[in-house]
């Protein structure tokens, strides 16, 4: 993996809460033109680590680079190349979706025709034209649309998405694989969190898998698992990315046997 | 019923009230919490009910004295838990208690149980059994006709209180609403004023009110406190049929839920008037100005409240003005009150919204720092649309005061009181920017009335006011016009001494803003 050309450069990356280290020393390069699947168990710091590539929290130690340069939450030219689905989506509920997605092209520096054509346009894709109802009012599934429909208003070079396919109808879901595809064919990233497994496998070309706090127990290609190859860890050879991903993790529940 | 798993449920409200208290601003809180009600329990139990029973001794009308201070309480009661939102906190929602099994008359139980049992709902029921206890203590009534009045007419008021709330909220919710409740709310203001003069000339009009008014649960519950008869009995039967009758009414209400507007397909309109106003602050920070504008103006606790405004003001400087301003007055003259009245206009329309200014965005807090901008450009915008709509009471408040004031009017006097609204609008707005940073508490959006405050909004708050509208009076008595003549340049020059304090005040809490947002993001999405 070549390091100087990456598209995302975390070196060593530290979050602390309080007495709590949510993430410690994550080294991680990302390529540009690559769906970089993030995976984790619950609570081993993955929302924290896109926070912090996003800047919506302070590292407590360590170095982000995006697209080659040094990024922090005060790097509003960087910003402005990114997009971003936050896991909690991040909507203003009293608006309609086509005010919400106006005001973040606006702010992304759209102008006027581009705004409305694009805004028009996205509603019209992601089904969202039901113009009648606020945010507040829309389920959960069209509710990350439009979440996802603001991440990509502006024509990012890098794409974060936290969680991004949970509660999407499958035909949701297939029309966002697409357009990822499609994205990352000219040349632009995706970094992706999810715990879909099955779906990380047919999408995504490269995987990190960490456990807490935040440590990187394995990356790779999973580009292999679509022409019968295998992944490799420790000598160890599977065949899917869940018996790794539960190889690794070590996640173990006890059975119970009233259930 | 499930008593077992009720009381479950209100134990574990309890526990959810006590794990607040495990962060810095719930401790701090249930300090003051406690503090205030040891004092306020010792104070008022002594003191109004000893007054109470010696006042009801000497004039020989336990009853009415008696009622006369139970419908007081009633009021504040209402009043407090209607428009500050004392007391009326959903600790359960009907859709939580759902998950439970639980009938529904049990859910209601449940909801109403935990809704009483609330400190704030025990402060008026040791108040009003402070009165009974006054009135035992001093002979004027009876032990346990008292206790069962003060405990039928305890539930009476949380009961009413709760039918009101919902009636105010299903009225705020609809297209005009926030109207409708302006006009009762300056009709009920007005009513005294105008109803004294008629009185005076018809008193059998008194004695019929008068009449209705002994019917009512607080002057019912007078009666049972103080006799010991047949008397007694048929007022706690009044009271509990007031109680019946109301609690029947809240059933109803509850069974017949809100309406939901029909939803029309509303034409994608790209560029509206708040765009149109945002675009005057430029192109970085108009689009959040247009935003926050949109934002507010759909909440129906902004539409009612800054329409009103301009009403209250007018409303307040009437009615204080005709208050005797004699030496041993503590009202001052209409000057002085007009000098409070314009103090207020600069803060009063958007003051509960300026002091937790993200308060209400949830989940869209996070959005503001994702943006291409500085993480404080939402913080400022929002303040500099604030101090834009009350700013934009100011003139039409002056030009209406020229045209109509209880006193006459000249330039000077009119800069004065300019002066003293400018001075409110950038001094309080630059408070606010404090207690939005330091002091924010995550808000209901739908709410359309109560108190959304953290500890420090509700002291800007109430203490603003309350300073604003009193200290003038208190401060400048005598003859106005030598004073205008002598100081008006006064109010003025202070006014630019608080447009740096807000200038000032702007750039240290945009740097605080930048270190606590992980903080106020936390609160925002309910994890702080």
């Amino acid at each position: 993996m070549n390091a100087q050309n990456a598209a995302i450069r975390i070196t060593n990356l530290s979050k602390l809460y309080g007495n709590t280290m949510a993430v410690e020393n994550l080294t991680l390069n990302v390529q540009p033109g690559r769906i970089f699947g993030f995976l984790g168990p619950n609570g081993s710091g993955k929302s924290t680590t896109i926070g912090c590539l996003t800047g919506l929290l302070d590292p407590t130690a360590g170095q982000i680079e995006i697209l080659g340069q040094h990024f922090d939450a005060d790097n509003a030219a960087i910003k402005r190349r990114i997009g971003v689905m936050p896991e909690t989506l991040g909507l203003f509920d009293p608006l309609y979706a086509h005010e919400f997605l106006a005001f973040v092209a606006r702010i992304f520096g759209l102008n006027e025709s581009t705004t409305r054509k694009r805004v028009t346009e996205l509603l019209d894709a992601l089904e969202l034209t039901d113009s009648g109802k606020t945010l507040a009012e829309y389920s959960t599934g069209m509710r990350k649309r439009v979440a996802f429909a603001a991440a990509v208003i502006h024509s990012p070079e890098i794409l974060f998405l936290d969680e991004p396919f949970e509660s999407i109808d499958p035909a949701g879901v297939a029309l966002m694989k697409q357009w990822l595809r499609r994205f990352t064919d000219q040349g632009r990233t995706v970094f992706m969190t999810t715990h879909v497994l099955e779906t990380v496998e047919r999408v995504c070309h490269d995987v990190a898998i960490i456990t807490k706090p935040g440590k990187l127990v394995w990356q790779g290609d999973v580009t292999v698992l679509a022409t019968d190859g295998k992944l490799q860890f420790n000598g160890r050879e599977f065949d899917a990315l869940e018996p790794l991903f539960l190889h690794l993790t070590g996640e173990r529940y006890k059975d119970l046997d009233w259930l | 019923m499930n008593f077992e798993l009720i009381g479950t449920m209100i134990r574990l409200r309890y526990k959810l009230l006590w794990a607040n208290t495990r962060t810095r601003n719930g401790k701090i809180a249930l300090f003051f919490a406690g503090y205030l009600l040891l004092v306020m329990f010792l104070a008022l139990l002594g003191a109004g009910g000893t007054g109470a029973g010696m006042a009801a001794i000497r004039s020989g009308k336990g009853a009415v004295l008696a009622g006369a201070m139970l419908t007081g309480v009633f009021a504040q009661g209402l009043l407090a838990s209607v428009i500050l939102g004392f007391g009326m906190a959903t600790i359960f929602s009907e859709t939580e208690l759902r998950r439970y099994p639980l009938r529904a008359n049990e859910r209601r139980f449940t909801r109403h149980i935990i809704g009483i049992v609330d400190p704030f709902w025990i402060l008026f029921l040791v108040l009003d059994l402070g009165i009974a206890f006054g009135l035992y203590l001093f002979g004027a009534g009876g032990f346990w006709f008292g206790l069962v009045a003060v405990l039928l007419l305890f539930v009476c008021n949380y009961v009413a209180a709760r039918v009101l709330g919902m009636l105010v909220q299903r009225l705020a919710s609809q297209k005009f609403g926030a109207m409708i409740m302006l006009a009762l709310v300056i009709c009920i203001g007005m009513l005294p004023s105008l109803l004294q003069p008629v009185l005076k000339k018809y008193p059998a009009i008194w004695q019929g009110l008068k009449g209705v008014w002994q019917t009512t649960p607080p002057a019912a519950a007078g009666v049972a406190m103080t006799h010991l008869d047949i008397g007694a009995l048929q007022a706690l039967g009044v009271i509990a049929l007031w109680t019946a009758a109301l609690f029947a009414l809240l059933i109803l209400i509850e069974r017949r839920p809100p309406k939901a507007a029909a939803v029309h397909d509303t034409k994608i309109v790209f560029e509206d008037r708040m765009d149109r106003l945002g675009r005057i602050f430029g192109p970085t920070i108009g689009p959040l100005v247009s935003h926050w504008l949109r934002f507010y103006f759909r909440n129906n606790r902004f539409r009612t409240i800054y329409p009103l405004a301009l009403p209250l003001a007018a409303f307040l400087l009437f009615f204080l003005s005709r208050q005797d301003s004699s030496k041993h007055s503590p009202f001052g003259g209409p000057f002085s009150v007009a000098l409070a009245i314009f103090g207020i206009i600069g803060f009063i329309g958007t003051g509960q919204f300026a002091v937790n200014q993200f308060g209400y965005v949830g989940g869209g807090f996070r959005r503001f720092l994702l943006l291409p901008t500085d993480p404080a450009a939402a913080f400022r915008a929002g303040s500099y649309m604030f101090v834009s709509l009350s700013g934009a009471l100011i003139l039409p408040a002056a030009l209406l005061f020229a045209l109509f004031g209880p006193i006459p009017s000249n330039a000077p006097m009119m800069l004065m009181l300019v002066g003293t609204s400018v001075m409110s609008l950038f001094l309080f707005h630059g408070i606010a920017l404090w207690t939005s940073v330091l002091g924010p508490r995550r808000g209901n959006y739908k709410q359309a009335l109560g108190n959304d405050l953290s500890f420090v909004g509700n002291i800007v708050i109430l203490g603003g006011t309350l300073g604003w509208l009193f200290l003038p009076q208190l401060l400048i008595r005598g003859d106005s016009a030598a004073l205008v003549r002598s100081y008006w340049w006064a109010t003025p020059a202070l006014a630019l001494a608080a447009i740096i304090f807000y200038t000032v005040s702007l750039r240290l809490t945009t740097s605080l803003f930048r270190a606590r947002r992980e903080e106020i993001m936390a609160m925002m999405e309910g994890k702080g």
